[in-house]
């Protein structure tokens, strides 16, 4: 009972509140990977450039609330810029073209990061400390708050995808743009907004990160890997299913690492990703025929 | 000999003079082998891409594995070039039939995405593991022997082994790419549904090049070690395939050709641009996004491109 409570349950916890933010990283990916068919590789910059962005505002505004407004502000900016000058040319070419093109953005906006911040390690302090007695231990308080903000977050993303006409419209987009294209709607400021909205969330998970992890140039790279697995495993294009498996890989992370080292958790994760593509093919959640 | 066409002969011809180019210094020349061993790399990885439809983000992990496979040996005190690229053949083959079993069920992005995944487990696990040196990886090999008393001591034996698989690699590619299994492969790229519907076992073909791609890409890594004389995970890293892929594309797609030269190009253009400045991603990435938005058929495709407008200008 002691080991529930006092090991158990609180690595349950950090599995949950990774999980939110992994879940806030993979929608993003999922929904541009049904928008333009583009696995995007630039989006763990994106996600790294948040926790930058957020660092730069709090040396000015010496507010962590204020940077949590405007870093993913910032960075949907810089994404919006990117996808109007780089994308947009490639949405009639096949998708191979558009992945390499990530590829290429990610390694400019790595390095750029690194040019402009330098290579070294950086914290970013929490709003705030201490910790609340909950289920008979202590849990501190910034990590409850992350877990409740992603969850509220992932919920007003549930919410536009079903109430909302704008929500609406870019599922449409996501089923069939031409088809949305020929009744009247401005397809391209759809896509554009949607790849803006995407990176605000990346960034939006990279700072609500940062004080729990730290900052620097590379660490986009090791998020986006875990990314990917979670959008395969919740089924490509499948937004629901990328939520539920992010919890699972989430957990699954935390879990592990009580009774193994790193690197075969690492190896773990990618074991539970390889068999659940052989079980199930088009993973959790995933239709058959979509976009493959 | 004729399969390699007289263009290529000359060509290959050039290349073999090239340490004899007077002035030509030992730092060159090993960059000649990067550039030739990359660009073998790109050539074979441009089977799955240019030809057969199919982006592997996992080369990397052929590679480093042949890498691997050499510096175990090494380790051990067997210096046959033979029988490290043995062993590397046999190291790879067997890795590789394993990823390609499951990424070739796959299409598109899918088998992109489990390439990465696979090579990233054996990245991980060469990483961590100190029987194979951690993240130093195995270093100070000796030098490889060839023929009992023929050692790959100086940089221009070893530039001429790397030209020899150069030579082999183009002439077992540029074989099978004329070949009847060449053209089911484009079938394949050109509409998957239709190649089956026709009777062909798709998945065995996919299965096939990927092998054979994976391979000479092994082969290329079992070679490197003997100019390096190290083996490090690093050589498996994801961005390195991303490499492999940002080369075949520099060069065009499905042209074999291409892509040797897009390898080169790439690997002088980094070893160039890093002694200079010290963000030389950054001008890789641009390279990159700029022949993707502008040149999509790389750089044999602006040739193409010139020769047109001479003709419509001699016209």
């Amino acid at each position: 009972m002691d080991y529930v409570l006092s090991i158990l349950l609180p690595q349950l916890l950090h599995g949950l509140v990774f999980g939110a933010a992994l879940g806030l990283l993979a929608l993003g990916l999922t929904v541009i990977f049904g928008l333009l068919g583009v696995m995007n590789f630039a989006h763990g910059e994106l996600y790294m450039l948040g926790a930058y962005a957020g660092i730069v505002v709090i040396s000015v505004a010496h507010s962590f609330w204020v940077a949590l407004i405007a870093a993913p502000i910032l960075v949907g900016i810089v994404a919006a810029l990117t996808e109007m000058t780089t994308l947009r040319p490639l949405y009639r070419r096949e998708p191979l073209y558009g992945l390499i093109l990530t590829f290429g953005l990610a390694l400019v906006f790595r390095e750029g990061a690194r040019q402009i911040w330098g290579g070294d390690m950086r914290r970013v302090l929490p709003p705030f400390t201490g910790s609340t007695p909950l289920l008979g231990m202590t849990y501190p308080n910034y990590r409850l708050f992350l877990l409740v903000a992603s969850s509220l977050i992932l919920l007003a993303i549930w919410l536009f995808f079903t109430r909302t006409r704008a929500g609406i419209v870019v599922r449409a987009a996501v089923q069939d743009a031409e088809m949305l294209d020929g009744l009247g709607v401005d397809v391209k400021r759809v896509f554009t907004l949607t790849f803006a909205a995407s990176g605000a969330l990346a960034a939006l998970a990279g700072l609500l990160l940062a004080p729990v992890f730290t900052v620097y140039p590379q660490m986009g790279v090791e998020m986006i890997l875990l990314a990917f697995i979670v959008v395969i495993l919740g089924g490509m294009g499948s937004m629901g299913g990328s939520v539920v498996a992010a919890f699972v890989i989430g957990i699954a992370q935390s879990l592990f690492s009580l009774w193994m080292n790193p690197q075969r958790v690492a190896i773990a994760i990618f074991g539970i990703m390889i068999v659940v593509l052989i079980v199930r093919p088009r993973g959790f959640f995933g239709r058959e025929g979509v976009l493959e | 000999m004729s399969v390699l066409g007289w263009r290529a002969l000359v060509v290959f011809a050039l290349l073999a003079a090239v340490p004899f180019v007077p002035g030509m210094s030992r730092y060159y020349l090993l960059l000649a082998f990067d550039a030739l061993l990359f660009g073998a790399i790109a050539m074979s990885l441009d089977l799955l891409m240019g030809y057969t439809g199919l982006v592997s983000f996992g080369h990397a992990a052929f590679y480093g594995l042949g890498a691997y496979a050499t510096a175990i040996l090494m380790e051990r005190g067997v210096q046959s070039v033979w029988a490290c690229v043995g062993f590397a053949i046999l190291v790879v083959g067997l890795y590789a039939l394993v990823v390609s079993f499951f990424a070739t069920a796959r299409r598109g992005i899918y088998f992109a995405l489990l390439t990465l995944i696979f090579a990233e487990v054996v990245y991980t696990f060469f990483r961590y593991t100190q029987t194979f040196g951690g993240s130093d990886g195995i270093q100070g090999l000796p030098d490889a022997i060839l023929l009992p008393g023929l050692v790959i001591d100086t940089p221009t034996r070893k530039y001429y082994l790397v030209l020899v698989y150069l030579i082999v690699a183009y002439a077992i590619c540029r074989v099978l790419v004329a070949s009847h299994f060449g053209r089911v492969l484009v079938a394949i790229r050109e509409n998957e549904d239709r190649a089956r519907f026709l009777g062909y076992n798709v998945q065995r073909y996919k299965m096939g090049v990927c092998m054979i791609s994976a391979l000479l890409t092994g082969v290329a890594g079992a070679i490197y070690p003997m100019r390096s004389a190290f083996a490090t995970p690093d050589l498996m890293l994801w961005t390195e395939s991303g490499e492999f892929i940002i080369s075949v594309m520099i060069g065009g797609l499905g042209t074999l050709v291409g892509p040797i030269i897009g390898g080169a190009f790439f690997t002088i253009l980094r070893d160039k641009v890093s002694s200079v400045v010290d963000w030389y991603f950054i001008v890789i990435g641009v390279v990159l996004i700029v022949i993707v938005l502008f040149m999509p058929r790389g750089l044999l495709g602006l040739r193409r491109l010139f020769a047109r407008r001479e003709r419509r200008a001699a016209a």
